[in-house]
């Protein structure tokens, strides 16, 4: 009774390490790792050859190698750093841009070869055998046969998984973690937030493959063997349904995976007598059932049992008056009244200087500036862009003033949105350049021109789905401390005050615009309008110098639009220049001057809209098409 | 400038080739088009002109189909079609060229035609070809090209063939000059879209050219932030000066 | 040398059974733009189909219909009962895969807990062994490689010159067009798991025909294959999925006669992650 126990305690550590290792992989990072098992098995190998002796000795019926004969707990170590070590070729394929669903195809081909070859491969791994006789940890000390050894492995394994869980809460409830999260949601827009995906993704499995090889270890000292057919393709699938029934995204949620699966339900199923003439019934059904478990979980509960929990990170709530600016979110649109605009503290007009709501006064922008210098701060020299033998951008130049709103205007196809993307460098000129402050940046990436100031919001929806509004804001800020694996390690003391002065510098901003009262909804349930605002103020977080706006206004309520208008402008009599690629031309009007009329890929005319209006060629452009 | 619609009662009337009354269209939870209600008759070429955003091509795709329609009705010959999925809107008579992945690229140009003539026994189809092909003899000479190779010029003919192949009573086009250049555009509009109106089809055309769609037009509609700005046939339109500022005013409320 | 020439020709077999299978695989991925790979489960219960005839005494061959309709029929409840409704809902393509995996263990375990843990064989005989160029092959493995061309012919001349087949490739190429031509595209994409499912089933069949013994997890190795050969030519390419099936089938056999024949595979699973790293799209696919 006190083996079955005591053993029970033993996988159950075991499994809820590797499922906590999982979990972090795939539902945090967002890597769907189908070779996880070859992890655990690399890690109980190397302890089991570490604490074997040399395989000539028990009559040499097995061969492998090193046979260091170690004692614990180095072979534990062994095993955890051979499955760190082993995971690093992983990221290579998991890194690419490849379809999700065909990098998870090719590494779960990757398990079914290694299983392949270690079973076959005698003389690393003495073949389908395994290994055997593999010595238990202290037993030179204590006699493994003991209650007492037995009672002192299972709690060993039980504290284990419980040390791993307290480690992988603490690099998950951290800058790094939330990182990993937003990679998970977007990896495309974390990447042009600067993020390091390749590090990301590889730390994450490097993480997972320790955790993994560690458990591997602990099961190997226990049960004295290595079998190679333990660690199968179905046993891949047996944690993911696990991670995925107990919660993806929640570590509890994976430990409470770990023991409804592996443990509660196979031990569950050796009680069900075995139905005679066909022994292999019960087992065979238990696959069914498991199967069976993560279609059903997938299509009813596919955040499983304990969801992932929402991080509330806010530390003000918004004032009566700024609430009364909210904008009322069931209706999609914003109905704000405009009395909400003239609330106090958290208001928009505080803000801003007494502005004419109507027209605003051409020189408005120069105005506030206080010095205007001569040179412009952002500019674009015979900017060419070719597609297909196509000159959709062909020999444009614009120079851009300190300080002012700009618009960018014309018809469909007119190159604007391309010409931005040059200027923001997501996309690369066929040939012409782009100057920022004088200095010549055409060959500079986008996320190094950020780092410089220069920083571009996106037309279509790129919030972080699953970050609540206040992570995504956070998540813009580059060079945290607790962004990197070792920050994160380091804990709450190394990059805790960083992490609040951004949370107040967020909040500040969530205030300003009046949305302080969402900050901990997630972003993906936002209305369209307020998934608008969130962008602009991500960008904000950056400090930029120079912000590109690509098509704000786009489908927004004309209400939102006239308060993000007006929140610009305040922001460039601040300092900051703002160019805007714009369809709305009523939003032109009102706050932007100068005005650039772009028509096939060239620049028409420039001015005030009035002007601009009264021009034919303008008239003609936008008429013809 | 108020919009000059017809009449309510007019969708009721099975002289029609189409009708939409108040039609509430978009994608998700927002609605792009509100409350629209044109009409088209047999035999005429109707183009929607307006800004970029007015909902003109979502109006098109609620048409026929491709997008939700919250509220309103759609008729077609007389018969609702509110909220029929496309593959039942093609079967009733209308072809819809849509703005891109307008062929199948990797099937030939014949087999394009065949595609589009799929609901017809070998016969009819046999000579349904024929006839497409004497609208459009270009097409004659590049049967066993594939879809995907051809220009653009080449695969909005090809486009518009196949959207004949069932000798539609309506074709709709969206944006059938988009990526094209100037020059072939014209020809587009004024030669192939002339062509397709002399098959005795009624035609729908959504266009960004509006100077060169009016050009071929019977009637005209302005559309301008999901609604009706205004209507009126090409030469009234061309003198009026709201015509102008609907597409340079934003199409907002100023 | 001749060592190696016998392997090519057991290559050509194998490449026979891939062909089948992989040409089924890619025909659902191109309709359906899903990975099945629960496609290996589904050949072992139609293997097992017609097992359960074959054991009672009727020919291998007249046992054929019954794996073919195993085949076919599951396959079209596995696309009308489960994939369809998850991709309704919008499920992503990674979920997709696990619910695949899911239904691989309903379908493999299932047909264990029925038919027993132990391997099994079909009854019949090799026929003589004949001399085909410079192979040595018996008149079951020649079978098997006329069959399989056979058939290729036929996917060959559904997808080129009937109706249907021109309106599989069109749903394949652009689905919204199709149904702007009136096509009714989900019985297209039903008709195409039907006879995809029947060359999945018909697979199962020549799979435990070449293999000799086979259990209920015998198909797990010969997936990799598949998705090497699809791979190898284009996911949703069927005439790159015969190519892949060519290639593959006699690149592992072949290489069995050079390094240890238990590790023949692993060129296979090379091929693949080469492939999914310099050019996922295959051989015969447009860029991605």
């Amino acid at each position: 009774m006190v083996y079955y126990i005591t053993t029970i305690l033993v996988y159950a550590g075991v499994d809820a390490m590797a499922c906590l290792g999982l979990s972090q992989q795939f539902g945090i990072a967002g890597v769907t790792n189908f070779g996880f098992i070859i992890f655990q098995a690399a890690g109980a190998y190397t302890a089991g050859v570490l604490s074997l002796p040399p395989d000539s000795a028990n009559g040499g019926f097995q061969s492998y190698v090193l046979g260091w004969n170690l004692p614990f707990p180095l072979p534990w170590i062994g095993a955890a750093i051979v499955g760190a070590l082993v995971s690093v070729p992983f990221a290579g394929v998991v890194g690419r841009r490849l379809r999700g669903d065909f990098a998870a195809v090719a590494l779960l081909v990757t398990a079914v070869m290694f299983n392949l070859l270690v079973t076959n491969f005698v003389p690393l791994f003495n073949g389908a055998a395994g290994l055997s006789l593999v010595p238990a940890p202290l037993q030179s000390a204590v006699n493994p046969q003991s209650g007492a050894y037995q009672w002192g492995y299972g709690a060993a394994a039980i504290l284990l998984a419980l040390g791993v869980y307290w480690f992988v809460n603490r690099i998950t409830e951290s800058p790094y973690g939330r990182t990993l999260r937003a990679m998970r949601d977007n990896d495309a827009v974390a990447d042009s937030l600067g993020k390091d995906l390749r590090a990301l993704r590889t730390s994450s499995l490097v993480i997972g493959g320790a955790i993994a090889g560690l458990s591997g270890g602990v099961l190997v000292g226990f049960i004295n063997l290595w079998d190679p057919q333990a660690w199968g393709y179905a046993e891949t699938v047996v944690l993911f349904a696990a991670v995925i029934i107990g919660g993806s995204g929640n570590h509890r949620g994976a430990m409470l995976g770990a023991l409804l699966v592996p443990v509660a339900f196979e031990e569950a199923t050796r009680y069900i007598p075995p139905v005679a003439g066909n022994p292999n019934l019960v087992p065979a059904l238990q696959w069914v059932v498991i199967g069976l478990l993560i279609v059903a979980f997938l299509w009813f509960r596919p955040q499983g049992v304990l969801p992932e929990r929402r991080r509330r990170l806010a530390t003000r709530a918004p004032s009566a008056d700024a609430e009364a600016a909210l904008p009322n979110p069931a209706a999609g649109g914003l109905d704000a009244p405009a009395g909400g605009l003239d609330a106090p503290a958290g208001g928009l007009d505080a803000l801003a200087p007494p502005v004419d709501r109507g027209r605003l006064p051409h020189a408005a922008g120069g105005s506030a500036v206080p010095e205007r210098t001569a040179a412009p701060i952002l500019q674009c020299r015979d900017l060419v862009r070719e597609f297909d033998g196509v000159r959709v951008v062909d020999g444009v130049s614009m120079a851009f003033e300190r300080g002012r709103l700009t618009g960018i205007i014309g018809p469909n196809g007119a190159g604007k949105s391309t010409v931005l993307a040059m200027l923001a460098g997501t996309l690369e000129p066929t040939d012409g350049r782009v100057l920022l402050d004088g200095e010549d940046i055409t060959g500079l990436p986008a996320f190094r021109r950020a780092r410089r100031g220069l920083v571009r919001t996106f037309q279509l929806a790129s919030e972080f789905k699953r970050l609540t509004v206040l992570e995504n804001l956070l998540s813009a800020i580059p060079d945290q401390r607790g962004e990197t694996l070792l920050g994160a390690v380091r804990g709450r003391r190394f990059w805790g005050a960083q992490e609040r002065e951004a949370i107040e510098r967020a909040q500040a901003m969530l205030e300003r615009f009046g949305l302080l009262g969402i900050a901990d909804r997630y972003a993906g349930d936002l209305s369209g309008g307020q998934r608008r605002l969130v962008e602009i103020m991500r960008a904000l977080m950056a400090q930029p110098r120079v912000l590109l706006l690509d098509e704000p206004m786009a489908g927004v309520h004309p209400r939102l639009a006239h308060q993000i208008g007006m929140s610009l402008v305040s922001l460039c009599q601040e300092g900051m220049t703002i160019v805007m690629v714009e369809h709305e031309l009523s939003i032109m009007d009102e706050f932007c001057d100068p005005v650039f009329v772009l028509a096939e890929g060239r620049v028409l005319a420039s001015g005030t809209m009035a002007q601009l209006r009264a021009t034919e060629e303008v008239v003609e452009a936008y008429l013809v098409g | 400038m108020s919009a000059e619609v017809s009449a309510n009662g007019a969708a009721a009337r099975p002289g029609l080739a189409l009708a939409t009354e108040d039609l509430v269209a978009g994608y998700g939870h927002s609605p792009v088009v509100h409350g629209v209600s044109i009409s088209v008759s047999p035999g005429e070429v109707v183009s929607i002109v307006g800004p970029n955003g007015s909902g003109k091509s979502t109006l098109l795709k609620a048409i026929v189909g491709v997008v939700r329609t919250f509220s309103g009705r759609v008729t077609v010959g007389g018969r609702d079609v509110t909220g029929w999925p496309s593959d039942a809107i093609a079967r009733i008579g209308v072809g819809y060229v849509p703005q891109v992945d307008d062929v199948f690229a990797p099937l030939t140009v014949r087999e394009n035609l065949e595609m589009g003539g799929y609901l017809l026994a070998s016969r009819q189809l046999r000579e349904r070809i024929e006839h497409v092909l004497s609208i459009f003899p270009q097409l004659g000479r590049m049967l066993s090209r594939r879809a995907g190779r051809l220009s653009g010029g080449e695969r909005k003919m090809l486009a518009m063939g196949r959207a004949l192949m069932l000798a539609p009573a309506l074709v709709v086009l969206d944006e059938p000059t988009a990526n094209l250049a100037p020059i072939l555009a014209t020809a587009v509009l004024r030669d192939h879209v002339r062509r397709l109106a002399e098959t005795g089809a009624s035609v729908l055309v959504v266009e960004q050219r509006a100077r060169a769609v009016l050009e071929i037009s019977d009637r005209t509609y302005v559309l301008g932030g999901g609604r009706l700005q205004m209507e009126g046939t090409p030469d009234r339109l061309a003198e009026s000066s709201a015509f102008v500022e609907s597409f340079l005013g934003g199409g907002r409320a100023a | 040398m001749s060592l190696f020439v016998e392997s090519v020709g057991f290559g050509f077999v194998t490449a026979s059974v891939l062909a089948l299978a992989s040409v089924g695989f890619t025909l659902q991925f191109a309709v359906t733009n899903v990975l099945n790979l629960a496609y290996a489960a589904v050949m072992t219960v139609s293997m097992y189909a017609a097992y359960m005839l074959n054991e009672r005494g009727v020919s291998i061959w007249l046992s054929a219909p019954a794996a073919i309709a195993a085949g076919a029929l599951i396959s079209v409840a596995l696309n009308g009962l489960v994939y369809t409704p998850f991709k309704r809902r919008g499920s992503s393509p990674i979920a997709m895969v696990i619910v695949s995996l899911g239904m691989t263990l309903i379908l493999e375990f299932g047909t264990q807990a029925v038919a027993g843990p132990t391997n099994v064989s079909y009854s019949f005989s090799q026929g003589a062994t004949v001399r085909a160029g410079s192979f040595d092959l018996t008149v079951v493995q020649l079978l098997l490689i006329a069959i399989s061309l056979v058939i290729m012919a036929a996917v060959h001349v559904l997808i080129r010159h009937t109706k249907l087949g021109k309106a599989m490739r069109a749903t394949a190429a652009n689905p919204d067009l199709a149904r702007n031509c009136g096509i009714r595209t989900s019985r297209v994409v039903a008709a195409t798991w039907l006879i995809s499912g029947a060359l999945c089933g018909l697979a199962g069949l020549a799979f435990g025909i070449n293999s000799g013994t086979f259990g209920a997890t015998s198909t797990d190795l010969f997936l990799v294959l598949i998705l090497a050969a699809v791979f190898l030519g284009g996911p949703g390419e069927p005439y790159g999925a015969m190519l892949g099936a060519l290639v593959i089938g006699v690149a592992t056999e072949a290489s069995a006669s050079v390094i240890v024949s238990d590790y023949k595979d692993v060129i296979a699973f090379l091929i693949l992650l080469a492939m999914m790293t310099v050019r996922p799209q295959g051989l015969f696919g447009a860029r991605v």
